[in-house]
C-alpha cells in the first residue's frame, strides 16, 4: 500500500516536472479524441436520419379478387417471419377507402354509398433492412394470392446506399484518426523516454524491480489519459449542445426534415468510449516507452 | 546479525570470494575482443582498482559485474549469483547488494541531495519515513556532507556531486562497491578526497570496493590492489593488498557488527540486508 501511493506520488511528481511534456500529450490525446468525439456524434446523427428514413420505406401488397382476410393474415405471418422485416400491416378495405377518401376527396366522399376500393385490403410491410428489399420482393410477387406488390425501388437504394457510404466514411475516419493518433503518440513517447532514460537506468542500477519502474509511468499514462479524454468530452458536450440550438435557429426547415439525437443520448455512449480509449492510449503510451529501458 | 547465513554468500568455491571471473570473454559483433580469456578473484573486503589505457576492456569488465552486459563465455560470478544463468526477473535482488558510482554522477538535477539519496531507499522500498530519513543522513555523514543535504545538486562542486553519488551507492549498505572512473571528471586535490572517502567506507564497513580507473597517480598512491588491463586482457594483477593480508579474517565482520548495532535501531528489527522472496514478484 505504501509503495503504491508512493508510486502514485512519484507519477503525480513526473507529470509536474515535466510540464511541458505532460501539457503535449495531454493535447496531442486530446486533439486525437476531440476529432474522434466529432465524427461520432456526426455519424451517429447522420445514422438517426437514415433510419427514421429507412422506417418510411414501406412495401404494398395487394390481394386478388376472393382472397379471404384469413389468408390475408396468414401471409401476415408468414411475411413477418422474415428476417429482414420490421414489422407488417393489415390495412383493411374500409381503413384504405377511408384513409384515400380523407387525403384526396375530402367532403366530396359523401357521394360513395359503396366502397369502391372493394379489393384493395392490403398488408404494408416496414423493413429493418432496405438493401434485403429485392429479395422480398420477388417473393411476394411469387405467392398465388398476391395481384400487385408496391415499391420504390429509388427509395430504397438511395437509403441502402447512404447506410453503407456511412459504414465505409466511418471506417475511414476511425483509420485516419487511429494512424494520426499512433504518429502523435508515439512521438510525444519518444520524447518521454529521452526525458526518463536517466532516471531509469539509475533505478535499475540501484536494483528496482520492473514493477517499479514502470509504476510512476504508468500512472503517468493513465491521468494524461483521462484528461485527454475528459478535455474534448466537455469540448464536444458545450459544441454540440450550441450546435443544435443554432441549427434550430437558423435552418429551420431542415429541422423540420429531419431530427438530431439529443446530446444526452450522444454521451451516454460516447463519455465511456472516450475515457476507455484516453486511459487506453495513456497505458499503453507509456508501457511502450518504459519497456524499451528496461532491460538495462 | 548473522551475515554468513546469507544464501548469497554460498560461492563459487570459498563463501569469502565476492566475485568470480573464469575465462570470460566479451566480443562485441565483429570487433577484436573487449575482454578476452580474463580471470579474476576478488574476496571479502578487498580494494581493488582496475586499470588500463582507454579501449583496454576495464568498462566492460565492470559492466559485466553488474550484469548490465552477459559474457560471451566464460563464467562470472558475483556475491554467489551465477549471473550466466540469472533470471531476468532476478536482477534487481542482486543489484540491491552492490553499490554504483558513475564518472557522471548521474544525480538527478530536479531534486535535493538528500532526495537523490532517499531515491535508492524507495527503489528498496524501506518501510517508513524516518528510517528512510536515519539511513539518508548517516549516509551523507559518511561522505561529510551532511550540512547540505537540502541543497540542490547542480549547486555543489563536482567532487560534492561525486559524494553524493557515493552516498547513494552505500545508503542501501551495499556488500559490494562498483565504481567506474569515479574520479574522471574531478581536478587532481578533490579526486584524492573522493577516494578517501571509498578508502574510509572500506575499513570502517569492509565493504569490498571495486573502482575502475585510468589514473596511475591515484593507484600509486592509494597503494592497494591493482589489476591492470591491456587490449582486453589483464597483464598483471598485485594479488590482495598488504592492509588486509593476514588479519583479514574477522575483521570485516566485526566492523559490520558494529554497524550492525546502529542498523538495528533504524531497521528496528528487520535485517537490512535480507531480501524476501517476495521482492521477486516485481
Amino acid at each position: 500500500m505504501r509503495t503504491f501511493f508512493y508510486t502514485l506520488g512519484q507519477g503525480i511528481r513526473n507529470l509536474w516536472r515535466n510540464k511541458g511534456y505532460t501539457l503535449a500529450s495531454i493535447a496531442t490525446i486530446a486533439a486525437c479524441l476531440f476529432l474522434f468525439g466529432l465524427f461520432y456524434s456526426v455519424i451517429y446523427n447522420i445514422q438517426h436520419i437514415v433510419d427514421n428514413a429507412q422506417q418510411d420505406v414501406s412495401v404494398t401488397v395487394f390481394f386478388k379478387q376472393g382472397t379471404t382476410e384469413d389468408d390475408i393474415k396468414k401471409i401476415q405471418i408468414a411475411v413477418k417471419e422474415r428476417p429482414e422485416v420490421a414489422d407488417v400491416k393489415y390495412v383493411s378495405a374500409d381503413e384504405a377507402w377511408a384513409e384515400f377518401s380523407r387525403e384526396n376527396l375530402g367532403e366530396y366522399a359523401e357521394g360513395f354509398d359503396e366502397n369502391p376500393l372493394a379489393d384493395s385490403a392490403n398488408l404494408e410491410i416496414y423493413l429493418s433492412d432496405v438493401s434485403k428489399q429485392p429479395e422480398l420482393v420477388s417473393y411476394l410477387q411469387g405467392l398465388d394470392e398476391v395481384r400487385e406488390v408496391n415499391y420504390s425501388e429509388v427509395a430504397a437504394s438511395t437509403v441502402s446506399g447512404a447506410n453503407s457510404l456511412i459504414g465505409y466514411a466511418s471506417i475511414a475516419i476511425i483509420v485516419i484518426l487511429l494512424v494520426v493518433a499512433i504518429f502523435l503518440i508515439s512521438n510525444t513517447v519518444a520524447t518521454g523516454i529521452r526525458n526518463h532514460e536517466d532516471e531509469i537506468r539509475i533505478m535499475k542500477y540501484i536494483g528496482a524491480s520492473d514493477f517499479f519502474v514502470r509504476g510512476p509511468y504508468v500512472f503517468e499514462g493513465l491521468i494524461i489519459g483521462l484528461l485527454g479524454s475528459v478535455l474534448p468530452l466537455a469540448a464536444i458536450y458545450e459544441l454540440y449542445k450550441r450546435a443544435i440550438v443554432f441549427i434550430d435557429t437558423r435552418f429551420q426547415i431542415l429541422t423540420q426534415l429531419l431530427s438530431f439525437v439529443s446530446v444526452h443520448e450522444i454521451f451516454k455512449n460516447l463519455t465511456p468510449v472516450l475515457l476507455f480509449l484516453g486511459a487506453g492510449i495513456g497505458f499503453l503510451g507509456s508501457m511502450l516507452s518504459v519497456r524499451k529501458n528496461l532491460h538495462v | 546479525m548473522a551475515r554468513k547465513t546469507k544464501s548469497i554468500y554460498a560461492g563459487p568455491q570459498d563463501e569469502k570470494i565476492v566475485i568470480s571471473m573464469r575465462d570470460v570473454s566479451k566480443t562485441y559483433s565483429k570487433e577484436a575482443p573487449a575482454v578476452s580469456h580474463a580471470n579474476l578473484e576478488v574476496r571479502e573486503g578487498e580494494f581493488v582498482f582496475v586499470t588500463g589505457e582507454t579501449g583496454s576492456g576495464k568498462s566492460t569488465l565492470m559492466k559485466m559485474l553488474i550484469r548490465e552486459l552477459k559474457p560471451s563465455s566464460g563464467e562470472v560470478y558475483v556475491l554467489g549469483y551465477d549471473l550466466n544463468r540469472i533470471r531476468h526477473g532476478k536482477i534487481p535482488q542482486f543489484r540491491r547488494n552492490i553499490g554504483v558510482v558513475f564518472q557522471d554522477f548521474r544525480l538527478l538535477r530536479d531534486r535535493n541531495v538528500f532526495d537523490n539519496v532517499a531515491f535508492a531507499q524507495h527503489i528498496i522500498q524501506v518501510p517508513g519515513r524516518r528510517d528512510i530519513q536515519k539511513n539518508v543522513l548517516f549516509a551523507l555523514d559518511l561522505v561529510g556532507l551532511n550540512d547540505k543535504y537540502r541543497r540542490r545538486t547542480n549547486e555543489l562542486s563536482g567532487g560534492e556531486q561525486q559524494r553524493v553519488a557515493i552516498a547513494r551507492a552505500i545508503v542501501n549498505k551495499p556488500y559490494l562497491l562498483i565504481a567506474d572512473e569515479p574520479t574522471g571528471n574531478l581536478d587532481a586535490d578533490t579526486a584524492w578526497d573522493v577516494m578517501q572517502c571509498f578508502d574510509r567506507i572500506n575499513r570502517e564497513f569492509g565493504t569490498t570496493i571495486l573502482i575502475v580507473t585510468h589514473d596511475r597517480g591515484i593507484v600509486s598512491r592509494m597503494g592497494r590492489r591493482v589489476i591492470e588491463m591491456k587490449k582486453g586482457e589483464i597483464i598483471s594483477d598485485t594479488g590482495s593488498d598488504a592492509d588486509f593480508s593476514g588479519g583479514y579474517d574477522g575483521y570485516a565482520e566485526e566492523n559490520y557488527q558494529d554497524v550492525d548495532a546502529d542498523y538495528n535501531d533504524v531497521y528496528a528489527g528487520g535485517d537490512p540486508y535480507q531480501y524476501d522472496e517476495e521482492d521477486d514478484g516485481y
